[in-house]
């Protein structure tokens, strides 16, 4: 039991994991298309949280990775491509993309970085949306008989449960420490010797990696893309939310905020009163958590726990991260 | 050469318009340490406000600035009593909670135009919006001359409280050392709020300068929050000079690179945007920093 007691999320996790993947012998499409937009909220943000939360650079600017795999997919599924095999090269030219931008932007801190992801991320939609081949304003749409909504799900499930994997696997090993350290204090973590630009980088890699493949899921889903629906800043902002909602620094937070941002998204687009003040849910929530509980849902839980009487084990001295 | 003297002077009157828009955000960041994403919001709301104010009443944008600027000093003493002031303060620089919190009052602020006004696109229509003055064979926008002028005017009258105040000099140093100046008596807490309704005022007459020259929607700002951002970067982040120069230099580039170069004009936010990521990462101690570098450089020769 003790390792139930170390892992406490992991039963729910699995369970989680088992109703995604055995959803479609029992659920409908409407259903279906809902968890889709679950998964592919829980890999952005879970992947950014590798960046934001673990080493604590907050990035505005990732729906740039999501326009990379997006588009990658579309051009080249419209050159031929089978669209499954485009999905590898999108995500390398994500990692590309993120060298190219974290070389620079990392020498900068805290906030200044976070500045500047936003530069980044306005100017890469500006050029997209002014530039030919991504279709302008009007958009591309993938070629016919494309898609295939089972092995779609199928991928981005799996791609979700991987990225959730990963994180919680990479927080428990030395690279996960030493973005931890980073976040904390990065001048002690260089002090002993954790080369935190190249660290950084490496989690901005992976991140966007991950990113780039949902996006490319997305255009294989959704069938059109725009520079309008995936450099969105909109779409930056949610992927920046639901860690921090959930609770940045965890592996559970994101999949937390992930499900609620979700689930608040099909509400609001079922209730023409609601979707027009998502706005302010958003801005709300992102108050309250930095005001009142900066550690998100998962930090209220655990205030919570600390507040119930001692009926649970007596817990060790050291408190374990979700 | 004709043209050079044009591309100048429209950068002149450029600049004076994004000098105003940046004190608000250099005031807040020296007294606070705080990066107010909240601006973008503020001027966005400001630009609403005039267009009401000159959609219900008639009355001139440039003349309403009287009544929306100590409208908004109350607003932005409002945001720091109730919000702002909660945060812990961070000695170091600024907090990524600080920054975080003010996005999503920008949120709130979109959200509350959207709901008043809705989501279309909206201008001002004055007498004098499509009249020019003719100089150096070139027409200049009558408006784009009331903006510099106004400018001018709001930056003198500033100049004058920080120089000539108790209030501005003790807003001079609370930035430069805090703890010197609550040791000499300042009430650094009362500095703090005086100083974020300033910088909120300030953003508010940018504001509603801006909704003579363009046409916004709830979203509108984002562009140039950034621009007033990579302005006090290139100033030095807190000197009152470095801020001008910073507008001016922005200004030149832009229409410069606008004038003189091939990039479409749709590119053209993108310059900005990319000059912002160049000076943060090349200079981050702005242009005075730049200045020192090369006159230690020199000295050392």
């Amino acid at each position: 039991m003790s390792f139930l007691r170390r892992h406490p999320a992991l039963p729910a996790g699995l369970l989680f994991a088992i109703g995604l993947l055995g959803a479609p012998l029992v659920a409908e499409r409407g259903t279906l298309n809902d968890l889709w937009n679950v998964a592919f909220a829980v890999v952005l943000a879970s992947a950014w949280n590798l960046l934001g939360g673990f080493a604590g650079q907050v990035s505005l600017g990732y729906s740039a990775f999501v326009g990379i795999g997006a588009y990658t997919t579309v051009l080249l599924s419209l050159a031929g491509w089978n669209p499954t095999l485009t999905l590898p090269i999108g995500a390398l030219l994500a990692v590309a993309f993120s060298v190219a931008v974290g070389l620079p932007t990392f020498r900068l801190r805290g906030p200044y970085f976070t500045i500047a992801t936003i530069g980044v991320g306005e100017a890469v939609r500006v050029i997209a949306s002014g530039v030919d081949f991504t279709g302008g304003a009007s958009g591309l749409r993938m070629p016919p008989g494309t898609f295939d909504f089972t092995s779609n799900y199928y991928s981005i499930v799996i791609l979700a449960l991987f990225t959730v994997a990963l994180c919680a696997w990479l927080s428990q090993h030395a690279f996960g420490l030493a973005l931890e350290a980073i976040r904390q204090d990065i001048d002690a973590a260089e002090a002993l010797g954790v080369s935190s630009t190249r660290m950084k980088l490496e989690a901005h890699a992976i991140s966007a990696a991950l990113v780039a493949l949902a996006g490319g899921l997305f255009a294989i889903n959704f069938q059109y893309i725009s520079p309008s629906n995936v450099f969105d800043f909109r779409l930056s902002l949610s992927i920046v939310l639901m860690p921090i909602v959930g609770g940045m620094g965890t592996v559970v937070g994101p999949v937390l905020g992930a499900i609620l941002f979700s689930y608040l998204q099909i509400k609001l687009l079922a209730s023409p009163a609601l979707r027009d003040s998502y706005l302010f849910i958003y801005g709300g929530l992102l108050i309250a958590v930095m005001l009142f509980e900066p550690r998100g849902m998962v930090g209220l839980w655990e205030r919570l726990v600390r507040k119930l009487p001692r009926w649970r084990a007596p817990r060790t001295a050291e408190p374990h991260r979700a | 050469m004709q043209k050079l003297v044009v591309v100048a002077l429209n950068s002149l009157l450029a600049a004076g318009l994004y000098a105003t828009m940046s004190y608000g955000l250099a005031v807040i960041y020296g007294v606070m340490r705080i990066i107010n994403l909240a601006h973008a919001g503020l001027m966005m709301l400001a630009a609403y406000t005039t267009f009401a104010l000159n959609d219900r009443f008639g009355l001139d944008p440039f003349l309403s600035i009287v009544i929306v600027a100590p409208l908004f000093f109350l607003i932005g003493m409002g945001l720091y009593g109730t919000l702002v002031r909660r945060l812990p303060r961070s000695a170091a620089g600024p907090s990524i909670q600080s920054l975080l919190l003010l996005f999503g009052v920008w949120l709130v602020l979109q959200n509350l135009a959207y709901a008043i006004w809705g989501g279309d696109t909206q201008s001002i229509l004055t007498p004098y919006t499509m009249q020019s003055v003719r100089a150096f064979g070139e027409g200049f926008g009558v408006p784009q001359i009331l903006v510099f002028g106004v400018s001018i005017l709001s930056l003198v009258a500033l100049n004058l409280v920080l120089r000539k105040t108790y209030l501005g000099k003790a807003i001079r140093a609370v930035t430069e050392n805090r703890d010197a100046a609550m040791l000499s008596g300042v009430n650094a807490g009362r500095i703090a709020a005086v100083a974020f309704g300033l910088g909120t005022a300030f953003a508010a007459i940018a504001g509603s300068m801006l909704s003579t020259l363009y046409a916004f929607t709830p979203d509108f700002g984002r562009s140039f929050l950034l621009k007033a951002f990579c302005i006090i970067v290139l100033g030095g982040m807190e000197s009152f000079t470095g801020v001008a120069v910073g507008a001016l230099v922005l200004a030149l580039i832009e229409n410069f690179a606008s004038a003189y170069t091939s990039i479409p004009v749709s590119f053209q936010d993108a310059i900005s945007f990319t000059l912002l990521v160049v000076v943060l990462v090349a200079a981050p101690r702005g242009l005075p920093g730049l200045w020192r570098a090369l006159d230690r450089r020199l000295v050392a020769r």
